[in-house]
């Protein structure tokens, strides 16, 4: 069984009147990267913020590694790291500087810092960026300022809130690399994001949190899985018409849409069912040009889930 | 044999003070002509000032110059300002959010407000160190104990001045806010002190409150200890003693300190800065 690194209790967060959070319940398990899915203002960095102990909670309870943030809020910061969604740094600050700092603070000695912020910084690509101000710097290399933070930590809960916002496409596919090396060394990453192909790309399991509550959670298979008829067969067959045997014994399996040569049949679970289909096909006789099978995206789930689009709540 | 978590947090309140000083690096500019200005200031206004009440005010400062008194007097108040202003850095800072990343740091509260507010402390003493040379090298002090004690007393002060302003900011938890109070109170605690009028000139004022305002005020202790330490002989203005001054500095500062670590530890958390 998979030990929780995370267990989140029956948690809200109130500011004033407005409920951030309502009554959140999850487990985040030890050494998994975990993704945190949804529109802005969804609750998810008030979520976060309140694991790393900066916030607390209204009621309800957060425990890393068994440690309440409520009640050993210093014994959580020890385990907890965070790469914040707005980089922290005033615009005169240097990033060498502020990294060297963090270093010393999160408990290296002089001469250990100098050496992992050298390295840090080389692996994101920052060194040649040291010496330069804040303000110098492009809102990409900000936020890997602020991912570099949470490597020189290396603390056993990452929490990484939106890391690749604002990064070009190449450096995002280096910091997603990045981050898979963090969980490979032993850390557990739990990523807050509204970047679909980013959730898809680097988390294992997915809570898909909206207003404020809880409204799915699962890997991504098991949430695409959860749309009915949500995956898509397409078959491209040949000749202009296709027998009403077929097409009666294609409704059996899902969804039908014929137009012309095309067909598309709408199931569950696409990657079996189309052995179906191709075995159907063979049976009436109809050559099959080309078939694909097409998941339903995290997009797709969120707006099954919600009822709203994510990207247009973003 | 020293205890292993004792050691840590004093580590720990140094490197958190180390925060301030770091800072203080990017402030080199600033500091020159903070130093050209306190000089012009302390070398031309403040001799034509003190031509005019020099002599009418000896009986009231037990025989000391008005200059000299002045000078003592607008470094005291320039204290007070510089550690005020590192109220104001770290009311920028929370602006910008930094109060989370702070927040979010494996370090106990408490031990993080005393390294904040030691670190601002210290920086106060450092920015205007070059400004206590001029009026020191005017004064003709060369006594080290003076000059050492009086270093320690403005340390003390500014700890008092930083817990305060530390407080206020993160109970209002707005820049503008801090902007008005800060500014209000300025105006007031620097008027209503001795840092320009002596006390029995404000005593002979008949103006009771302003008498006892000045009295009570952190910024007549210090600059009126300081005068004391440099000027002996100012000590007669004084009915009660040094002793209250020194008890009253030392409570002021350590009493808004422990509100201060107080606050931090255990109603600070981010949120509803901005």
């Amino acid at each position: 069984m998979k030990s929780k690194a995370v267990e989140i209790e029956n948690f809200t967060k109130k500011f004033g009147d407005f409920t951030a959070v309502d009554n959140l319940n999850l487990d985040i398990y030890e050494n998994e990267v975990f993704g945190l899915l949804g529109p802005n203002g969804s609750g998810k960095t008030t979520t976060l913020l309140t694991i790393a102990t900066v916030y607390k909670p209204t009621s309800g309870d957060i425990y890393v590694y068994g440690h309440s943030v409520t009640r050993e809020d210093y014994v959580v910061r020890k385990l907890v790291g965070i790469a914040f969604q707005d980089p922290k740094a005033m615009w005169i600050d240097k990033p060498y500087e502020l990294l060297t700092w963090h270093a010393r603070i999160v408990g290296y000695s002089s001469s250990e810092a100098k050496k992992v912020v050298q390295d840090v910084m080389e692996l994101l690509g920052l060194w040649e960026h040291r010496n330069k101000q804040f303000y110098q710097l492009s809102g990409g290399t900000r936020k890997k300022v602020e991912l570099a933070k949470v490597l020189i930590q290396k603390p056993r809960v990452a929490i990484l809130d939106e890391p690749t916002a604002q990064v070009d496409v190449l450096s995002k596919h280096a910091l997603w690399d990045v981050i898979k090396k963090l969980r490979d060394e032993g850390t557990t990453v739990i990523i807050a994001t509204n970047d679909m192909f980013e959730a898809e790309k680097v988390c294992e399991r997915i809570a898909i949190i909206y207003k404020g509550k809880l409204r799915a959670l699962g890997t991504i298979s098991e949430l695409k899985d959860s749309i009915p008829s949500g995956d898509l067969v397409e078959v491209q067959f040949e000749g202009g018409g296709i027998p009403e045997g077929l097409l009666r014994a294609l409704r059996d399996i899902g969804r039908v849409e014929a137009r012309s040569s095309v067909l598309k049949v709408y199931v569950e679970k696409g990657e079996e069912k189309v052995i179906d289909i191709i075995e159907l096909f063979r049976r009436y006789n109809v050559k099959i040009l080309r078939i694909m099978v097409k998941e339903p995206t995290l997009d797709d789930v969120f707006t099954y889930i919600t009822g709203a689009k994510l990207r247009e709540e973003s | 044999m020293r205890n292993p978590s004792f050691t840590s947090n004093i580590r720990s309140i140094l490197l958190v003070a180390s925060w301030d000083l770091m800072k203080l690096k990017n402030q080199k500019v600033f500091l020159a002509m903070r130093v050209a200005w306190f000089t012009l200031q302390v070398l031309v206004f403040a001799r034509a000032i003190s031509f005019i009440v020099s002599q009418s005010i000896l009986e009231y400062t037990g025989g000391v110059d008005y200059y000299y008194f002045y000078l003592l007097g607008i470094y005291t108040s320039l204290i007070y300002s510089t550690s005020i202003s590192r109220g104001y850095v770290i009311a920028d800072e929370f602006d910008d959010g930094i109060v989370e990343y702070h927040l979010s740091l494996p370090i106990k509260r408490g031990v993080f407000a005393v390294g904040r507010v030691l670190g601002s402390s210290l920086s106060t003493i450092i920015f205007t160190l070059p400004m206590m040379i001029v009026v020191y090298v005017i004064l003709g002090v060369s006594n080290l104990f003076s000059i050492i004690v009086s270093l320690i007393s403005a340390l003390v002060f500014s700890i008092g001045v930083v817990s305060f302003v530390l407080l206020l900011v993160f109970s209002v938890k707005s820049t503008d806010l801090t902007d008005i109070l800060v500014g209000a109170i300025d105006a007031l605690l620097v008027r209503l002190s001795t840092v320009f009028y002596p006390l029995p000139v404000i005593e002979a004022s008949g103006i009771a409150p302003y008498y006892v305002i000045a009295l009570m005020n952190p910024i007549s202790n210090l600059a009126d200890f300081l005068r004391i330490l440099v000027f002996p002989e100012y000590y007669m203005v004084f009915k009660y003693g040094v002793a209250p001054i020194v008890v009253y500095m030392v409570a002021f500062s350590m009493g808004l300190l422990v509100l201060a670590v107080e606050y931090y530890e255990r109603k600070l958390e981010a949120g509803g800065w901005k």
